[in-house]
C-alpha cells in the first residue's frame, strides 16, 4: 500500500545500456547528417565514408553491449526478424532493432559507390576484394541510380534510431525521469548535438579540407542551436522533476546534487562548449583548437547524460 | 470470461513465507540467489516513534492488464492470457531485460546460463528449462489450468492470499475487489493490476 | 506510448497467444528444432501419495508429488494434505522445503566411523559398509564391556513422536534407564507440565489446540513459533479468527511474527508475564468474571483446604481420601468421590450446588477450613495490577484493562504457550494459564481451549477400562494424561525396573545431591541433570561408582539445543566415554563427537513402522508415512537399527520384541513371522515393514474392517477418519461429559502432585500447591526488579520461523536462501535504536556479548529495530552452526548456545536459558 515506500536506482540496465545508447544516437545521426550533406550541401565523399563508417562501427560496438548482456544470445533471432513487426508493433527495442539493421544496410549501400573511389578501402585485403565483386558493382551502379531514395532510407532509419533511443527509455513508466515525452526529444537533440561535434572535429583533424568552411560553420551553427535545445529541454526536467512524483523528486535528488551531472555534464558538456561556439560563431576563433575542445566536451556530455540518465532513474516501490 | 486475480489480505499474513518456499518448489526457481524469487515477502517496520508496526508484505508479479513489461517486450516472449495471465515464453525470450525496466512492481528476475545448469543439478531430471530467460510469476498458469489453485495461494498459512475469478461476482474475490477494500499497487501508473491489497492498518486512538 | 497503446497491447496478445508454436515456428526455426527433440522424453508420470512432515511436531499432513521421468523417479513438490482437518491442506516454508532434506548434497549417505588416531569433535569420519559399522560397535562394547545403565539414549522430538515405541522398549530389552529427551528440559516437561498439572493433559507433543476459529478474544504469552511462525494447524485457526473479528493482544519483549498480528503489542519485561497472569487471574477472581457455574462443577476450586502444623495447605478428605465441599446456600459439607468429572453430586450421587467460598469463621474438627478458591484469591491478593506493573513494566490501567476485556469477552482463549524453559517461573506460567482458562470455562468447548482427538479417545479407552476394573496394558499406546506422565517418570527412576537395580543416573545424582542438602532437581524426566557428573565420574549409587560411558544419539542434536554447548561437548569428548553411536540424516553439530554414525533414511523415503494418531488434531484420525520414492543411499530404518544395536549390545532380541508388545500392544509372535519373511525380500527396513504389517493388522481388527481397506483409504487420502470433533466433544469433552485425566478428574487449581513434592522436602515456591509469584533471578541473589546498566539488556530469544529449533534444515537450500533474503531481520541482534545509540551501535555493526551472570561472550551483528523493547536484546534461535559440513549454514549467525549457561529449575531441570542479562559492546 502507499504507507510505506521503498526506492531503487535501477541496477539492470547500467553504464552499458549508457554506452549503447550513446553510440547508437551519435552513430545513427552522424550517419543521417553525413548522407543529408552529402545530398543537397556538397557531394562530400570523405564524410560520407566517415559518415557510414560511424554509423556502422558505432551502432555494432552499442549492439554487441546489448547483446552482450542478452540472457539468451540465441533467441536475438526473433528480432532480427523483420517480420517481428507484425507481432509486436508496440515494442520501441523491435523497431529500434530493424532501424539499426536497416540503416546499416541502406548506409552501407549508400556509401558503396563512394567506397569503390576510396583508395584506402580498395587496399584492405577482404574489403579490396569484395569492392571489385561484380555483384557489387551492379549494386553500386543501382545505387548510384536511385541514390536520394537510398539516403533518404538510411536517414529515415538513422533518425528512427537516435529517436528511438529516447523513446525506450520513455516506454518504462514506472520511472518519473523516463517516462516523458521530453526524453526522446532530449536523446535527439544530443544525438545530433554529438553528431556535430564528432563531424567537426573530423573536419578539423583529419579531413582537414579548406573547402568545407561554409559545412563546418553550419554545423557550428547548428551545433549552438541544438545545444541551447538541450539545455532548455534541461531547464524544464530541473521543474518536472524537482515538483513531480516520488520517482521525479528522487531522481532530482540524485541528479542535481551530482557534481559529475551539474558540473561535468552542464557545465563542461554543454555550457562551457556553447559559449565556445558562440564566440566561434559571433566572433571567429583564430585557432582550431577550442573548436575542437568544444566538440570533445560535447562528446563526453553527450555520454555523461545518458549515463547520468541511466543512474539516475528511481523507481518507487510502495513496499 | 476468466479473469484471475489475487487478493492479500495483509491482516493475516505472518511473515512464514511459506508463499516463498512453495513458488520456489513448484516453479523451480533459483533458490541458490537470494534475489530471484518469484515472489517476496518484505519484512517492514513502519511508523513512528513507539507507534511502530511490522508489516508483512508479499509481492509478485501483478498480471496488469495493461502491462507495459508486455508492449515493451520486443519477442514477443512476454504476452497475456486470455485469462488475464501475463506470461513469459520461455522459448521466446532472449533476455534483454526491457520487461524488467518497464515493471512498476519489480515482478520480474533474470534467469542466467550458470542459473540453468545449477537448476539441472539441482532440480534433476524434473529440471523444465532448457534456456536462460526472463522468469516472473505466472499465476501458477499450469496448476490453475488444471482448476487448482496456485502453489503460493493454496499453501498460505495465513489465508492471506486469496486467488480468483475477477468476472464471477459470486467470487469473494471479485466481491472483495469490487467493495474497494482490496486496493491494487500505484494504480495511478496505469498498469491496471489484478493483485489487490487489504489494508493492515487500522487506526486506533 | 509504448506501453500505453491498450488496443495495440490486446492485438499483439492475441496473436501471440492464438498462434502460439506455429508463431514461434515462423520466427524461430531453432528454438523449435530444440524444442522438438526433447520432447521426445519430455513425458513426465506424475503420481500422488501420502506423508506426515518430519520439522516440527505440528505433524502437519502431506501430500507428495513425485515426476518420473526417463526412469528417473523424484520428489518435486509437497503441499499439505488436502484432505486433512489437522492442517486444512496447507504447510509452512519448512513443510514445503522439507524434501530438499531428502536431496541436501550434505546428507549422510553411508555409516561414518571416525578415523582412527581422530579426537571426538574434529569429523574425521570414513565410508563404511553396514557390516563394518556393527562389527565396530560390537568391538567397542567388548573392549570396553560397557554396561546397561553405562548407555545413555538421546533422542530429539522425532524419536519420541515416531519411535516412542521402539525407543522405550529397545531401554527395557536392554536394561539402559537412562534417556535424554531434547524437547524434556525446553518445553514438554518444562511448558507443559505447567498446564497438565491444571488440566491432568500429559501427552507427547500433543496436547491442546485451541478453537481459534471461533474466539472473540485471544491472548498471547509469549507465542510465536507455536502459532503464527508456525505450527500450521494453530496459524490456519488463528488466522480464521482474526478473520472473523476476535481482539488479540500478544505479549512479547519484541513484535514477533504472531505480535504482528495482534491488536495490541504488549511489550512485556522478559520473565515477568507470570506476574501479568497473577494480576489478571486476581482481577477475574475478584470480580467474579469467571463461569461460576463451571467451576462450581467442574474444578476443584469449591475443595476445602486446611493448614497443617508447619503452615502448609493441605485438602481435606474423608479417611477414604475423598475431597469435601460445603453446599453453598447452607454451608453443609459434603464429600464428594475421589475421582469424578463433577462436583455436583456428592459422593453418594445426591445432587448439590457446591459453595466457593465457606461461611465466615468456618471449621472441622477444630480446624479453621476455607475452599480452594479462597485460599488462591488470598494468595493472589498481593498481585495488584499496580504491583504486576512495577515487576513486567506495563501500565497498571493497561493490565487491568486486558483483564476486563478478557473476562467479559466469551468466548475467550489465553493460548496455552508452548516452547516453556527460559525462566525458573515459567511452568507456573504455563499453569496459571491454564487456571485463566478453567476460570472461563474454556476447556473442551467451542472457542476455547480443546484437547486432540487422540487425548480424548485415549482417556475415554482409560476410564472404560477403569470402570470395567480391566488391565489395560500397552501403556505407551493407552495411557492418557498424567497417568502417562507418571508411568514414563516410574518406568526410569526406579531401580527396580532393571536386574541391576540402578535408576537413570539423573535420579540417581538427584538423590545424591539431596542427600548432600544440596540444590536437586525433583522430577528430572529424560534430562540431562547429572549427565556430565556420571561421565566424569562424580556420581556414585549405593556406594558404587556410577559412569555413563557410551551414547546412542537418534535424531538429537544436544551441542546445538542444549546448553551450553560446551556441556555436551566436554561430556561426549570425555576420555570416560568409550562410544559414541549416533542416528542421523545431516552432520550436525553433534555429529562431530559421534564415533559411528549410521544414516537414517530420511522421512520422504521410508514407510514408518506403524500408523500414528493424527496429532493435535480436534477429529480423531489414523495416519502413517508411505515412502514416496526408493533411498537414495545406503540407509536404514530406525526400527531395524534398534533392533540391531539390540543384538550387538545385549543379544536380547526376543526381549526387545516383547517388550515392545508389553509397552505397546504390537504382538511379537505375528512381527517375528512378518520378519522372517520380509527378510528374504528386502535387504534394509524388514523389521520396520514387519511392524507396519502387524500394525495395520491389528488397527484393522480393532476397527473392524481390513488392513487393505485401511491401506487403500490411507493411499487415497492419507488420512483415516474415525471419529469427527463435533461427535467426540459431545460425548467426551473433559471435564463436561467425562473427567480430565488429572489425579481428582477436576480441572485442578490445587495441585496433588506438588503437594506430594512437596512432603518429599521441595519446598521452594515452584513447588506451590496454588499459584503464586517465583521472581525471576537476572542476577544471583537479586530482586527482579533490577536497574540495567547502559550496556546491560535482558534476554530473549525465538525460533525462526524457516527454521526448525537450532535444526539442520538451516542448511536446506530453499530455506537456506530465505534466510539470506532476510538475513538482517533473521540473523541479526535485536536492539532497540535508543539503547544501541547511547552504545554508538549502528545497524550492522559487529558486537559482542557477554552474558553478565556466567562470563559467557559471543558475537553478532546488529539489527536495530523498534519491535524490541528498549531494554531487551533478541535473536532468533536458529543460526551459529558450527560445523562446515553443514555448507549453506555453518558461520552464521548468534548461537544462543553459547551464550546460555547450565542453569536450571528444580521441579524437571527446564533451563532457565533467558534468566540473565547480556553486556553488549561494538567491536
Ligand atoms: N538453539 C536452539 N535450541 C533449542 C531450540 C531452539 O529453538 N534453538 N528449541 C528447543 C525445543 S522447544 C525443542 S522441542 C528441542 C528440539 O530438539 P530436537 O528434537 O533435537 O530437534 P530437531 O532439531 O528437529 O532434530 C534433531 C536432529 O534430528 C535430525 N533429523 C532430522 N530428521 C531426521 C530423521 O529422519 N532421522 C534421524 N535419525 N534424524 C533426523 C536433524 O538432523 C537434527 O540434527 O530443541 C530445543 N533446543
Ligand atoms: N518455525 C518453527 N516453528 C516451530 C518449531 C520450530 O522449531 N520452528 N518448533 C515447534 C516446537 S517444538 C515448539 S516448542 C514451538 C515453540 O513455540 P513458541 O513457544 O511460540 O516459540 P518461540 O519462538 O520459542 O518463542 C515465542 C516468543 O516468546 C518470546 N519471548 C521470549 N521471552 C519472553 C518472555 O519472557 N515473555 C514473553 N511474553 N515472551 C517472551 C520470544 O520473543 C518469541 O517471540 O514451536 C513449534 N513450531
Ligand atoms: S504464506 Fe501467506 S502468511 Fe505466509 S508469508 Fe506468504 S502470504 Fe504471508
Ligand atoms: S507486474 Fe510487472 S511483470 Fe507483472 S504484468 Fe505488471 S508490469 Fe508485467
Ligand atoms: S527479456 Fe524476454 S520477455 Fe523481457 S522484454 Fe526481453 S524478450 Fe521480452
Ligand atoms: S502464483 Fe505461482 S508463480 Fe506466482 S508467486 Fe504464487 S506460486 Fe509463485
Ligand atoms: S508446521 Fe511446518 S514444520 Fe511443522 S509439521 Fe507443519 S509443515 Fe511441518
Ligand atoms: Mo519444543
Amino acid at each position: 500500500m502507499d504507507v510505506t515506500m521503498s526506492y531503487e536506482t535501477q541496477n539492470l540496465w547500467t553504464w552499458w545500456l549508457a554506452v549503447y545508447l550513446y553510440t547508437g544516437g551519435l552513430g545513427a545521426a552522424t550517419l543521417a547528417v553525413t548522407f543529408l550533406t552529402d545530398m543537397y550541401l556538397k557531394p562530400h565523399r570523405n564524410l560520407v565514408i566517415w559518415g557510414a563508417g560511424a554509423g556502422v562501427v558505432l551502432l555494432a560496438i552499442g549492439s554487441m553491449m546489448l547483446f552482450g548482456h542478452l540472457l539468451h544470445h540465441l533467441a536475438a533471432i526473433h528480432i532480427l526478424n523483420p517480420l517481428v513487426f507484425f507481432k509486436k508493433p508496440d515494442a520501441w527495442i523491435a523497431w529500434g532493432t530493424q532501424f539499426i539493421i536497416w540503416m546499416m544496410v541502406w548506409g552501407v549501400l549508400y556509401a558503396l559507390p563512394y567506397a569503390r573511389e576510396t583508395p584506402f578501402l580498395k587496399r584492405l585485403p577482404l574489403i579490396g576484394k569484395v569492392l571489385e565483386w561484380g555483384l557489387v558493382i551492379k549494386i553500386c551502379e543501382a545505387v548510384t541510380r536511385f541514390r536520394k531514395f537510398v539516403g533518404w532510407l538510411a536517414v529515415i532509419n538513422g533518425v528512427g534510431v537516435t529517436v528511438y533511443t529516447g523513446l525506450l527509455l520513455q516506454s518504462f513508466p514506472a520511472v518519473a525521469l523516463w517516462a516523458n515525452p521530453g526524453v526522446p526529444l532530449l536523446f535527439t537533440v544530443s544525438a545530433f548535438s554529438t553528431a556535430m561535434a564528432f563531424l567537426l572535429l573530423i573536419m578539423y583533424t583529419v579531413i582537414k579540407d579548406a573547402e568545407d568552411t561554409r559545412i563546418r560553420l553550419l554545423y557550428e551553427r547548428i551545433d549552438l542551436v541544438l545545444i541551447s535545445a538541450e539545455l532548455v529541454i534541461l531547464f524544464s526536467f530541473y521543474f518536472y522533476l524537482k515538483r513531480g512524483s516520488e520517482s521525479a523528486m528522487r531522481s532530482w535528488e540524485l541528479l542535481f546534487t551530482d557534481f559529475g551531472w551539474l558540473i561535468g555534464f552542464i557545465g563542461f558538456g554543454l555550457i562551457v562548449p556553447f559559449f565556445l561556439e558562440l564566440r566561434g560563431v559571433v566572433k571567429g576563433w583564430t585557432s582550431h583548437v577550442p573548436i575542437i575542445t568544444a566538440s570533445v566536451l560535447v562528446l563526453m556530455g553527450g555520454y555523461l547524460l545518458r549515463h547520468y540518465f541511466m543512474y539516475a532513474g528511481i523507481y518507487a516501490y510502495p513496499w | 470470461m476468466t479473469h484471475y486475480a489475487m487478493v492479500i489480505d495483509l491482516n493475516t499474513c505472518v511473515g512464514c513465507n511459506a508463499c516463498m518456499a512453495a513458488c520456489a518448489l513448484e516453479n523451480q526457481t533459483p533458490v541458490w540467489d537470494d534475489h530471484k524469487w518469484r515472489t517476496y515477502v518484505h519484512d517492514k517496520e513502519i511508523g513512528v516513534g513507539n507507534s511502530v508496526h511490522r508489516r508483512f508484505f508479499p509481492r509478485l508479479c501483478n498480471h496488469c492488464d495493461n502491462p507495459p513489461c508486455m508492449s515493451v517486450c520486443p519477442t514477443g516472449a512476454t504476452y497475456k492470457k486470455a485469462n488475464g495471465i501475463v506470461m513469459v515464453d520461455q522459448d521466446l525470450c532472449m533476455g534483454c531485460g526491457a520487461c524488467a525496466m518497464a515493471c512498476p512492481y519489480h515482478a520480474r528476475v533474470a534467469i542466467t546460463y550458470a542459473d540453468v545448469a545449477l537448476g539441472e543439478e539441482f532440480y534433476g531430471s524434473d529440471y523444465r528449462r532448457s534456456s536462460p530467460s526472463m522468469d516472473k510469476c505466472s499465476f501458477c498458469d499450469h496448476r490453475v489450468e488444471k482448476g487448482l489453485k496456485p502453489a503460493c495461494v493454496e499453501t498460505c498459512v495465513g489465508s492471506a492470499r486469496l486467488f480468483g475469478n475477477l468476472d464471477d461476482p459470486q467470487d469473494p474475490v471479485a466481491q472483495v475487489v469490487a467493495s474497494g477494500v482490496a486496493r491494487p499497487l500505484m494504480p495511478h501508473i496505469g498498469t491496471r493490476p489484478n493483485v489487490f491489497y487489504i489494508d493492515d492498518l487500522k487506526w486506533r486512538g | 506510448m509504448a506501453w500505453s497503446l491498450p488496443r495495440l497491447s490486446r492485438r499483439a496478445f492475441l496473436k501471440s497467444s492464438g498462434y502460439g508454436t506455429a508463431g514461434l515456428g515462423l520466427l524461430s526455426p531453432l528454438s523449435t528444432l530444440v524444442t522438438q527433440a526433447l520432447a521426445a522424453d519430455d513425458e513426465v508420470k506424475e503420481e500422488v501419495s501420502y506423508s506426515i512432515c518430519n520439522f516440527c511436531s505440528s505433524l502437519c499432513n502431506l501430500r507428495v508429488t513425485t515426476h518420473t521421468k526417463g526412469g528417473d523417479k523424484r520428489i518435486v513438490k509437497l503441499d499439505g494434505n488436502p484432505n486433512s482437518t489437522l492442517n486444512r491442506g496447507k504447510i509452512c516454508a519448512r513443510g514445503q522445503a522439507g524434501l530438499r532434506q531428502t536431496y541436501d548434497t550434505d546428507r549422510i549417505k553411508t555409516p561414518l566411523i571416525r578415523v582412527e588416531g581422530s579426537q571426538r569433535g574434529e569429523y574425521k569420519f570414513r565410508q563404511a559398509s553396514w557390516e563394518e559399522a556393527w562389527d565396530y560397535i560390537a568391538k567397542k562394547q567388548a573392549a570396553a564391556q560397557i554396561k546397561p545403565w553405562e548407555w545413555t539414549m538421546v533422542g530429539g522430538w522425532t524419536s519420541c513422536v515416531f519411535y516412542m515405541n521402539w525407543a522405550v522398549p529397545f531401554a527395557m530389552a536392554n536394561e539402559v534407564p537412562n534417556i535424554v529427551a531434547s524437547p524434556m528440559q525446553h518445553c514438554v516437561t518444562t511448558g507443559h507440565l505447567g498446564t497438565d498439572l491444571v488440566t491432568g493433559n500429559f501427552n507427547i507433543h500433543d496436547e491442546v489446540l485451541p478453537d481459534f476459529d471461533h474466539a472473540k478474544y485471544i491472548l498471547l504469552v509469549g507465542n510465536n513459533a507455536s502459532i503464527g511462525a508456525v505450527s500450521t494447524c494453530r496459524m490456519v485457526r488463528f488466522a480464521q479468527g482474526r478473520k472473523n473479528g476476535a481482539k488479540i493482544v500478544a505479549l512479547d519483549p519484541r513484535c514477533s511474527e504472531t505480535a504482528a498480528k495482534a491488536d495490541e503489542w504488549i511489550q512485556i519485561r522478559p520473565g515477568t508475564d507470570l506476574a501479568f497472569m497473577l494480576a489478571l487471574m486476581r482481577i477475574l477472581m475478584q470480580e467474579e468474571l469467571y463461569d461460576a457455574e463451571f467451576i462450581r462443577r467442574h474444578t476443584n476450586l469449591p475443595f476445602l483446604m486446611t493448614q497443617d502444623d508447619k503452615g502448609e495447605w493441605q485438602l481435606v478428605t474423608d479417611a477414604e481420601g475423598r475431597p469435601l465441599a460445603v453446599e453453598e446456600d447452607t454451608g453443609n459439607p459434603r464429600t464428594l468421590k475421589k475421582f469424578s468429572n463433577q462436583n455436583h453430586k456428592d459422593q453418594e450421587g445426591r445432587p448439590f450446588t457446591p459453595g466457593l467460598q465457606v461461611p465466615e469463621g468456618f471449621s472441622l474438627e477444630g480446624r479453621p477450613i476455607k475452599t480452594v478458591f479462597q485460599v488462591q484469591l488470598e494468595e493472589l491478593a498481593p498481585y495488584t495490577a499496580e504491583w504486576a506493573a512495577e515487576m513486567t513494566g506495563i501500565a497498571a490501567e493497561t493490565i487491568s484493562r486486558i483483564a476486563h476485556e478478557f473476562g467479559n469477552t466469551r468466548p475467550a482463549i489465553v493460548d496455552p504457550g508452548w516452547h516453556g524453559a527460559r525462566f525458573g517461573n515459567i511452568m507456573m506460567l504455563r499453569r496459571v494459564q491454564a487456571m485463566v482458562q478453567a476460570l472461563i470455562g474454556g476447556i473442551d468447548s467451542v472457542g476455547g481451549w480443546m484437547n486432540s482427538g487422540e487425548v480424548h479417545h485415549k482417556a475415554h479407552l482409560m476410564y472404560q477400562a477403569m470402570e470395567e476394573g480391566y488391565e489395560m496394558g500397552a501403556p505407551l499406546a493407552n495411557l492418557a494424561g498424567m497417568a502417562f506422565a507418571k508411568m514414563v517418570i516410574g518406568a526410569v527412576s526406579q531401580g527396580d525396573n532393571f536386574s541391576h537395580g540402578k535408576p537413570g543416573f539423573a535420579w540417581a545424582w538427584n538423590a545424591q545431591e539431596k542427600a548432600a542438602g544440596r540444590f536437586n532437581v525433583a522430577l528430572p524426566v529424560m534430562t540431562d541433570s547429572g549427565l556430565r557428573e556420571s561421565v566424569e565420574g562424580q556420581l556414585q549409587f549405593k556406594g558404587e561408582p556410577y559412569l555413563t560411558r557410551a551414547f546412542i544419539i537418534n535424531a538429537a542434536n544436544p551441542v546445538r539445543h542444549y546448553y551450553p554447548d560446551s556441556y555436551w561437548k566436554e561430556t561426549l569428548g570425555h576420555p570416560n566415554v568409550a562410544l559414541v553411536v549416533m542416528v542421523e540424516v545431516l552432520p550436525s553439530d553433534t555429529a562431530p563427537y559421534a564415533d559411528v554414525i549410521l544414516p537414517n533414511t530420511t522421512y520422504l523415503e521410508r514407510d514408518e513402522p506403524t500408523l500414528y494418531g493424527n496429532g493435535v488434531n480436534h477429529d480423531l484420525a489414523l495416519t502413517t508415512r508411505y515412502a514416496a520414492i526408493e533411498p537414495l543411499y545406503d540407509t536404514e530404518e530406525t526400527a531395524d537399527i534398534l533392533l540391531k544395536m539390540t543384538e550387538v549390545i545385549s543379544g536380547n532380541r526376543e526381549g526387545f520384541l516383547d517388550w515392545v508388545e508389553k509397552l505397546t500392544g504390537l504382538k511379537a509372535a505375528p512381527v517375528k513371522e512378518a520378519y522372517a519373511e520380509l527378510q528374504k525380500t528386502q535387504k534394509k527396513g524388514a523389521f520396520a515393514a514387519a511392524c507396519r504389517r502387524v500394525s495395520f493388522a491389528q488397527t484393522a481388527a480393532r476397527l473392524g474392517t481390513t488392513p487393505e481397506a485401511i491401506d487403500a483409504i490411507l493411499r487415497d487420502k492419507g488420512v483415516y477418519l474415525e471419529e469427527r470433533k463435533e461427535k467426540i466433544l459431545d460425548q467426551w469433552s473433559m471435564p463436561r461429559r467425562m473427567p480430565v485425566p488429572t489425579d481428582s478428574g477436576r480441572v485442578e487449581f490445587y495441585s496433588g502432585l506438588m503437594r506430594g513434592l512437596r512432603d518429599g522436602g521441595h519446598t521452594e515456591a515452584n513447588f506451590s500447591v496454588l499459584a503464586t509469584w517465583i521472581p525471576p533471578e537476572y542476577r544471583d541473589g537479586e530482586p527482579a526488579t533490577i536497574a540495567l546498566e547502559a550496556d546491560e539488556f535482558f534476554f530473549a530469544y525465538g525460533k525462526t520461523p524457516t527454521v526448525s529449533h537450532g535444526s539442520t534444515n538451516s542448511n536446506n537450500p530453499v530455506l537456506a536462501g530465505i534466510n539470506q533474503f532476510k538475513r538482517d531481520i533473521y540473523k541479526g541482534v535485536w536492539i532497540h535504536p535508543e539503547r544501541a545509540a547511547r552504545l554508538h551501535i549502528n545497524n550492522g555493526d559487529p558486537i559482542r556479548l557477554t552474558n553478565a551472570k556466567s562470563g559467557q561472550v559471543t558475537g553478532g551483528h546488529a539489527h536495530i529495530t523498534r519491535l524490541v523493547h528498549p531494554d531487551t536484546l533478541f535473536v532468533y534461535s536458529s543460526f551459529g552452526v558450527e560445523n562446515k559440513a553443514l555448507s549453506r549454514t555453518h558461520g552464521d549467525g548468534t548461537a544462543t548456545n553459547k551464550l546460555i549457561p547450565y542453569q536450571v529449575e528444580p521441579v524437571v531441570a527446564g533451563f532457565r536459558s533467558q534468566e540473565f542479562t547480556i553486556r553488549v559492546a561494538k567491536v
